[in-house]
């Protein structure tokens, strides 16, 4: 008797027998009806069994005839024995088998007389030697149930993902015709409806670049609080709690709080600082968040060795923990940037402008706003041209909507692969 | 004086090659310490103090507490104290209970927020019927069913996701996603007799999915983090029990986590009532309470971005809609206090 390792049939233990042969058929193993067929199988059982005793559990399917093919179809009927179990007399089914192959071939017979098991000429008789570890059709329909399971967690994720990689494609393809040099460099004309996007474009470098300016430094030094200073007591509970509570609050509520504290009362009119100061508040909880993280996975032992030289804890974590942790905090920083970015909501009314008049060469070509100054947007653009520029050509909406998106997903990107090589490069 | 230098140059560590100046500025730093550390600590509470002002700032400018004055003797704007003068024709139980919302009427302004309230909850819960299985689908298949490259992909695919800005999401909506709604649903009002086509693209069916898209991102991060922080050993347990994986998600995971996962749905809820520039495009921006899925609605923030800049400043309808603001920052600061505190409740869990 072979010994399978694996869990599939094998095979070398499996012995075919084909009931009521047609006439052409040549198989030594066929019988003319299923009476004879049985009796047949003892015989060739005996003769195995002469050499060695059946001691396995053996898989008997009668299968309908497949002409032509030699591949095994999928069995109409199974019937199990096991000699396992002496004295056993079950029904032949998986869980309640029969004791031995005797009896399972005479009960096979009795069925085949009262017409439960119907056998046509051609049909064939599997007997599978079966290991302890094959698959049963218990088993077999887990893993079928889990195979479905997998397909269609797979479809879920895919049709987020798939329509986005369309969408994409969509837009890129429609604004093709604006996509050239020109129109990032050339300022907007003739009321918007010509030239290219050099001044929302500018406008919103310089609105990222102050707001980073204003939230880095506090967004930082408040991670380091919560990760190096805050106890674990009701106060950082509740930080932890406006942190999150921050991150949450729609962006514009941002912009109401920014008209409010820094249009208003801070005096500082719709302007360039207004804007930013109120992109800093919203963008400050995930730096404080990306930060934090970022320390945490400094080792607590690089701090207490740092100590036990007799440091202080200031010492500590401007020599080891910063240096340490500041290719995480740059790449929080940098998401956050590209969040920045590509809101529109908070400068809505704290200092975006519809329209600004740049100059097209000079000095002013490069630093076209002051701080209070309006200031142009890209994802302002975007948007008044698609509200309040009427005849605003296609391919212009298209083409500012795909620089905006460009943008944002490159700095992602950038973030991402930057994360993605400082893991690779880490000591501990 | 010694003991402090010794102190730096231990703590500056390599920074022996580096020179004077760097040992200066090693010892001007360590000097500052008390300075650094308060401003650290100045620093650490600056969301508990932000989080209070933005809640301060919009309800003054909703109570209209101050006005902007032209001092004549300086020529500027000023910021002056004025009292509090109650908005003409506004009651509590009108403002959540009417339909009519006609703020700018002349003679007699209708305050009722019930519409906007009612566009806001069909947009958000829409949303959330697409964006709940799908984000959790891929929360289990990014976190049980796959693993290296694939899932390396699939996160960053949908980090991806979650950077574009809702502008571009909004004009998604109205140059794709509107046109394919209306010509589908004339291409089914032909093949079911009875059945409505849309006759505009931008509708709460519209919103709902571009919202989805939007709020997929944070359900499939915060779902897969509390997949993920599921012990191993409930997994194996599980295993040599003989379960199959599918078994394990829905018969271990999704009961050992379900916290984690109840709150991954409630910052996409938030997500979702906050946005404001692709539900302003998306909505079709009509006051009415939608019936049906094809029909335009309005949600309270794309209100607010449109009315903002045509009210008069300290006017009635300007403090509506901060007091607007109000409600909004109201309703997002319950959804996030409700999942932290679901959060929180894993984590005592897990401790225990």
């Amino acid at each position: 008797m072979p010994k399978h390792d694996n869990l599939r049939f094998d095979a070398s233990s499996v012995r075919s027998f084909v009931v009521c042969a047609n006439a052409g058929d040549d198989s030594e193993n066929a019988f003319p009806t299923f009476e004879k067929a049985i009796e047949g199988i003892v015989a060739a059982c005996s003769q195995d069994d002469a050499h060695e005793p059946v001691v396995e559990r053996i898989e008997i399917s009668v299968q309908e005839s497949v002409s032509g093919s030699s591949k095994r179809k999928k069995p109409s009927r199974h019937f199990y024995y096991d000699t396992h179990l002496l004295g056993a007399c079950g029904n032949g089914t998986e869980r309640d088998p029969w004791p031995d192959i005797t009896s399972s071939l005479n009960s096979m017979g009795e069925m085949y007389r009262q017409g439960e098991l119907a056998a046509k000429p051609g049909d064939l008789i599997w007997l599978d030697r079966r290991e302890v570890f094959t698959a049963t059709e218990h088993e077999k329909k887990k893993q079928r149930s889990e195979t479905i399971a997998k397909i269609t967690f797979l479809m879920m994720s895919l049709s987020l993902v798939a329509p986005l990689v369309l969408i994409l494609s969509y837009l890129l393809y429609k604004a093709m015709p604006a996509l050239t040099m020109g129109f990032l460099t050339e300022n907007p004309r003739d009321f918007m409806t010509a030239g290219g996007i050099w001044a929302p474009l500018i406008g919103t470098f310089f609105l990222v670049f102050i707001s980073l300016m204003i939230v880095a430094p506090i967004g930082i030094l408040a991670g380091v609080y919560l990760n190096e200073y805050a106890r674990d007591n009701w106060l950082t509970r509740l930080i932890n709690l406006a942190v999150v509570n921050l991150a949450g609050v729609p962006s514009i509520v941002h912009a109401l709080f920014g008209v409010g504290a820094f249009v208003l009362f801070a005096n500082l009119g719709e302007s360039l600082i207004a804007a930013s100061c109120t992109l800093a508040v919203m963008t400050l909880p995930v730096i404080i968040t990306s930060t934090r993280e970022a320390l945490a996975a400094v080792p607590m032992s690089f701090r207490e060795a740092c100590w036990n030289m007799g440091a202080s804890k200031w010492q500590t974590i401007r020599t080891i923990v910063l240096p340490n942790s500041i290719s995480g905090i740059l790449t929080g920083v940098i998401l956050q940037v590209a969040r920045a970015a590509g809101e529109t909501a908070p400068i809505l009314f704290t200092g975006a402008a519809f329209f600004m008049n740049v100059a097209d060469e000079g000095w002013g070509y490069y630093f076209p706003y002051s701080l209070t100054d309006k200031v142009m947007a890209l994802s302002m653009h975007l948007f008044t041209l698609m509200t309040q520029v009427n005849n605003a050509p296609e391919h212009l909406v298209y083409g500012t909507a795909v620089v905006l998106i460009g943008l944002v997903l490159a700095v992602n990107s950038f973030s991402i692969a930057l994360r993605v090589y400082l893991r690779s490069r880490k000591k501990w | 004086m010694t003991l402090q230098t010794s102190q730096s140059e231990i703590a500056s560590g390599g920074s022996k090659s580096s020179g004077g100046l760097s040992q200066l500025l090693n010892r001007i730093s360590d000097k500052l310490e008390p300075v650094i550390e308060w401003t650290i600590w100045f620093c650490g509470w600056s969301s508990i103090i932000f989080v209070a002002a933005i809640f301060l700032f919009v309800a003054i400018e909703a109570g209209g507490f101050f006005e902007q004055v032209l001092d004549e003797e300086t020529n500027k704007l000023e910021y002056r104290w004025k009292g509090f003068e109650p908005i003409k024709g506004f009651t509590f139980k009108e403002f959540f209970t009417s339909i009519n919302w006609r703020p700018d009427r002349y003679d007699k302004p209708e305050y009722g927020i019930l519409a906007l309230l009612v566009g806001t909850g069909a947009v958000t819960i829409g949303s959330m019927i697409l964006a709940v299985p799908l984000g959790l689908g891929a929360a289990v298949f990014i976190s049980e069913f796959c693993t290296g490259r694939v899932k390396e992909t699939l996160k960053i695919v949908i980090e991806l996701l979650a950077a574009i800005p809702s502008i571009v999401w909004g004009f998604i909506g109205v140059v794709v996603l509107g046109p394919l709604i209306v010509s589908a649903t004339h291409q089914l009002s032909h093949i079911i007799p009875g059945f409505q086509p849309a006759f505009v693209g931008v509708n709460v069916l519209n919103a709902s999915i571009i919202l989805a898209l939007m709020s997929v991102p944070v359900i499939v991060s915060v779902g897969e983090d509390s997949l993920k922080a599921v012990p191993d050993s409930y997994r194996e347990a599980a295993l040599s029990l003989g379960a199959s994986r599918w078994e394990i998600v829905y018969r271990v995971l999704f009961p050992a986590a379900k916290n984690g996962l109840l709150a991954a749905v409630l910052l996409g809820v938030g997500r979702a009532i906050g946005e404001t520039m692709a539900v302003l495009l998306c909505t079709g921006h009509a006051v009415n309470i939608p019936t049906k899925l094809t029909d335009p609605a309005r949600t309270l923030t794309a209100t607010i971005a449109s009315e903002l800049g045509e009210a008069v400043r300290g006017g009635d309808h300007y403090r509506i809609l901060f007091f607007i603001g109000v409600v909004l920052f109201a309703i997002t600061f319950v959804v996030n206090l409700v999942a932290d505190l679901v959060v929180k409740g894993i984590k005592g869990q897990d401790n225990a």
